[in-house]
């Protein structure tokens, strides 16, 4: 297990893009920033799982389709690493604005991950932001995910979410985004302490009550995102 | 005439009894036989059924009198000869010479059949005086009997008297009565009788037959009774009794010549026919048989009788045959009527031509009083012919099911025959033509099955070009859009954000601030990629591809503005289908759910997606608006169907509007049991695919 990542140590990172373009163009996004190195950057699923093997990175970018397949990949390569080094972090980058990747992603777990829209290489911030969470543990869901998952229709009189007022609602969207409390009183121009209540209230009508502060906000947001009539379960 | 008619059978009896047993005359039998039954059998007959007629009683006199005579003198003779009794006794002193007496009297009895006969003859066919000339003649023949006592008072002797009165006269007068006849004939159609005037090819050939006959009885006188030419003599000398009365019986019936007129079967008719002409023949072969004897050694005559059954056979057959057709009219042969049915089957197409030909073809084939055709059955409409007119409830004599294999295909039943009875050679042909017949419905029937295949495969084929055309066309229509998408959308956008690449860059070089302009830009480059992915998954949904037909169909449903519940089998979650399948599936429920919200103005949507019997079953409903399903063909729901047969699926749609509550179309709840919609309009679209897509739609 390497050591514990440090904000001032530079994020050790892999990336795997088939697209010679854009796989440059991250790695020079990232380098430009100073707060990351990138150690490889790789063209397919198994010549990431040799990086990994070989370097050993903190953090992993990955696409979700590569050759030779051409389908999720990146999602198939992301639970090999976790599964294999479960304090390396995985950002799955994807083209598909669709939440069902994003349940394919945290079928088996939702520590370390990340689903990002590709676009997001454009906002250099907000990805680095995202490997600093996966790195730390935790995980992100793009905000297009959540504004689908959010506007949807499709749940039934019975499910939780019904039973959440539509602050809760609006609080819960951007814990999703993987936002602290902080930023959420900002966003929402509210109290950091009236945040919190929504956020504990939220907890308790999902039934998480019980689960450890860190882990939370993850299970929250799952389930929400698992929150379908078939939804993947 | 009852007793005339017991009198002559006692006599006849009788004389057959003493000719078989008693006397050694081998003419006996067949003269018995050739002549007097069948004359006797005839009077009996025709005198029963026309007890009034004087043609009828005249035949049956002269059957009784020949039997009279024939008995007398047999009884004289067996007296004589056989018991060996000397009639010449003295009564009283008084030479009585009874033998001679008895020979007269048989000798009587003999003229007065040949009288008889004359008479008979003369007066056809009904036996009335027409012309004076005939009562004069046949009135002055009875003179003929008064001549053998008159002649000896006057002195002739006895040869002579026996050669005026009996031989020749005997030989001659059936002549002289068909000689009457053709005089008769011949004047009979100027006083109007032509019933008379048509005898008159009958009459000349019974006088030619007759005077050749009396001839050649003339050299009886002369040979003897062994001569040859007196046997031919003797053996045409039944003629008259026979043709007479076979005439006679036939004339009856047939013609109603005599006037006869009741009813009566006509196997009857040609049973006593057959009976003359067959005693006729019997006598003929017997009586040459018997006379070769005479001459012959016994094998040889044998041999003779042998060659003369022969010989006569088909005279007799030629005759029965005659009769036969005669009587019935034109049978059609079993080889006949099938042919004549066959032919009939070529050109059976339709079993409503079919059954009243072969219930005709039938009914005149056996004639039958009537026939029933049923045909049809196990799958084809009945049809149902008769000919002629059953009696109301009939039983049919006989039934004959038209069966092929297991298949009742019809019946064939029918009444009694019109005339005569039944015989074996009737049931078979009415077998034969059952089968014929079950096959020919058989044909039918494959030829209708065929015919409705074809009528069906060219309705698919012709549906099938127009769902081909409909689809190439949808597939146009769609790459236009496309086309349009692309050019007039992404490409134009991405031009737009070259042009301010290129500002930016300008006011670089000048020195200014391009922040905002790069984050315009940038914003701009995510509406491209944003659109750019919406026609992407316009084209095709990547998630169908990775993750298959619930997942794609769960996110096609987040992505609707009003409430859309997806149901699905837990067996079903990471089931793949065949690629077409979930595609047809996919296509089928956006394609829905854009309907829903184009036209129905439903508050809710639910679908549902089941494995059931092998067939992947999607199911669209809503609580909308509704809409009239058989007036209602847009392209839309016309493309659904299209693809859902394209893969061999079928569709269905249900559609209750709020008109239309009250008629069957659905059923209380037009959305089904299971789906959470609780309303009494909307609409169901449910495709059921099958879960591997065929061959030929994978190409």
């Amino acid at each position: 297990m390497p050591d514990p990542p440090s904000i001032a140590a530079p994020l050790r990172v892999v990336i795997a893009e088939d697209h010679y373009l854009v796989r440059e163009g991250t790695r020079r996004l990232l380098e430009d920033t100073g707060e990351a190195v990138v150690l490889a950057a790789v063209g397919t699923a198994d010549e990431l799982l040799d990086a990994v093997e070989r370097f050993r990175p903190d953090v992993v970018v990955a696409d979700i389709r590569m050759p030779p397949g051409h389908h999720t990949e990146g999602i198939t390569a992301a639970h090999a690493i976790r599964a294999a080094h479960p304090g390396i972090g995985v950002v799955v980058l994807s083209q598909h604005a669709n939440e069902n990747y994003a349940f394919d992603l945290f079928r088996r777990g939702t520590d370390g991950l990340a689903y990002l829209l590709k676009e997001r290489i454009g906002e250099v911030d907000e990805l680095l932001r995202a490997l600093h969470e996966v790195v730390a543990g935790r995980s992100v869901v793009d905000p297009r995910i959540v504004e689908v998952l959010m506007g949807s229709h499709a749940r039934t009189a019975d499910a939780p979410l019904s039973r959440l007022t539509r602050r809760e609602l609006d609080v819960l969207r951007h814990m999703a985004e993987g936002k602290t409390n902080r930023a959420i009183a900002e966003a929402l121009r509210l109290s950091e302490s009236t945040i919190e209540k929504h956020v504990n209230s939220t907890f308790a009508k999902l039934g998480l009550a019980e689960i450890p502060q860190l882990h939370r906000r993850v299970s929250a947001v799952l389930a929400y995102l698992r929150h379908t009539p078939t939804g993947p379960g | 005439m009852r007793l005339v008619a017991v009198c002559g059978g006692v006599c006849m009896l009788w004389a057959t009894l003493i000719g078989t047993t008693q006397l050694r005359n081998r003419y006996i039998l067949p003269w018995i036989l050739g002549s007097v039954l069948p004359c006797y059998f005839a009077g009996l007959f025709t005198w029963w059924h026309a007890p009034s007629s004087p043609v009828a009683r005249r035949l049956l006199l002269t059957g009784t009198w020949l039997s009279i005579a024939v008995a007398v003198r047999h009884t004289s003779a067996l007296m004589i000869r056989g018991w060996g009794w000397d009639l010449r006794v003295e009564v009283a002193g008084v030479p009585l010479a009874l033998d001679f007496g008895l020979q007269i009297l048989s000798r009587l009895c003999d003229l007065t059949v040949s009288i008889l006969v004359v008479r008979l003859l003369a007066l056809l066919p009904d036996g009335r005086y027409v012309f004076r000339h005939e009562r004069l003649v046949l009135g002055a023949l009875w003179g003929l009997v008064a001549l053998p006592l008159l002649l000896p008072v006057a002195g002739m002797q006895m040869v002579t008297v026996n050669l005026v009165v009996f031989y020749y006269p005997e030989a001659w007068l059936p002549g002289l009565g068909a000689a009457l006849l053709v005089l008769r004939c011949l004047r009979a159609r100027s006083v109007g009788r032509p019933d008379i005037a048509a005898l008159l090819p009958f009459a000349s050939l019974a006088a030619a037959v007759l005077l050749a006959r009396a001839s050649s009885r003339l050299f009886r006188s002369w040979q003897g009774d062994d001569g040859i030419l007196y046997f031919i003599g003797a053996l045409l000398g039944a003629l008259p009794y026979v043709s007479i009365a076979v005439t006679l019986v036939y004339a009856a019936f047939r013609h109603r010549l005599l006037g006869v007129d009741i009813e009566l079967r006509r196997s009857a008719v040609y049973g006593s026919l057959w009976l003359i002409i067959n005693s006729w023949y019997l006598g003929m072969a017997l009586t040459l048989g018997l006379t070769a004897g005479l001459y012959l050694p016994v094998g040889l005559s044998l041999l003779i009788a042998v060659v003369a059954t022969a010989l006569f056979r088909p005279l007799r057959d030629r005759l029965n045959a005659l009769v036969e057709q005669r009587v019935f009219g034109k049978r059609l042969s079993r080889f006949e009527l099938l042919v004549q049915f066959g032919t009939t089957l070529e050109h059976a197409y339709d079993l409503d031509r079919l059954a009243p030909q072969l219930a005709t073809a039938l009914r005149e084939g056996l004639r039958l009083s009537w026939v029933r055709v049923r045909l049809g059955g196990d799958g084809l409409p009945l049809y149902v012919a008769e000919a002629g007119e059953p009696p109301p409830g009939a039983r049919p004599c006989e039934e004959f099911p038209l069966l092929y294999g297991q298949d009742a295909l019809g019946l064939i039943e029918y009444g009694p025959k019109a005339d005569g009875r039944r015989i074996e050679e009737d049931h078979d042909i009415g077998g034969t033509l059952a089968r014929s017949a079950a096959l020919a419905v058989h044909n039918v029937r494959l030829a209708a099955e065929l015919s409705a295949r074809v009528e069906e495969v060219q309705r698919q084929a012709a549906e099938l070009t127009a769902s081909r055309a409909r689809i190439v066309h949808a597939q146009d229509t769609e790459r236009r859009r496309i086309e349009r998408r692309l050019h007039d959308g992404i490409q134009q956008e991405l031009v737009a954000l070259v042009a301010k690449l290129a500002l930016a860059r300008n006011r670089l070089n000048r020195g200014g601030d391009i922040d905002t302009a790069l984050t315009d830009m940038q914003d701009d480059a995510y509406r491209v990629i944003d659109e750019l992915r919406e026609l992407a998954h316009g084209i095709h949904p990547p998630v169908l591809t990775d993750q298959g037909l619930v997942a794609a169909v769960t996110s096609c449903a987040r992505r609707m503005p009003i409430p859309v519940t997806v149901q699905s089998q837990s067996s079903l979650s990471g089931v793949r289908f065949a690629l077409d399948i979930e595609e047809s599936a996919f296509y089928l429920v956006s394609e829905a759910l854009t309907n829903v919200l184009k036209h129905a103005d439903a508050k809710h949507v639910a679908v549902r997606i089941t494995r059931d019997g092998g067939r992947l079953q999607v199911e669209v409903a809503d609580d909308g608006v509704g809409f009239p399903t058989a007036t209602t063909h847009g392209s839309g729901l016309t493309g659904m169907r299209d693809r859902t047969e394209a893969v061999g699926g079928e569709l269905t749609i249900t559609s209750r509007t709020g008109s239309d509550t009250g008629n069957g179309s659905g059923t209380g709840t037009v959305n089904g049991a299971g789906n959470g919609l609780r309303t009494t309009t909307g609409t169901v679209i449910r495709a059921r695919l099958p879960e591997q897509v065929r061959e030929e739609s994978r190409a």
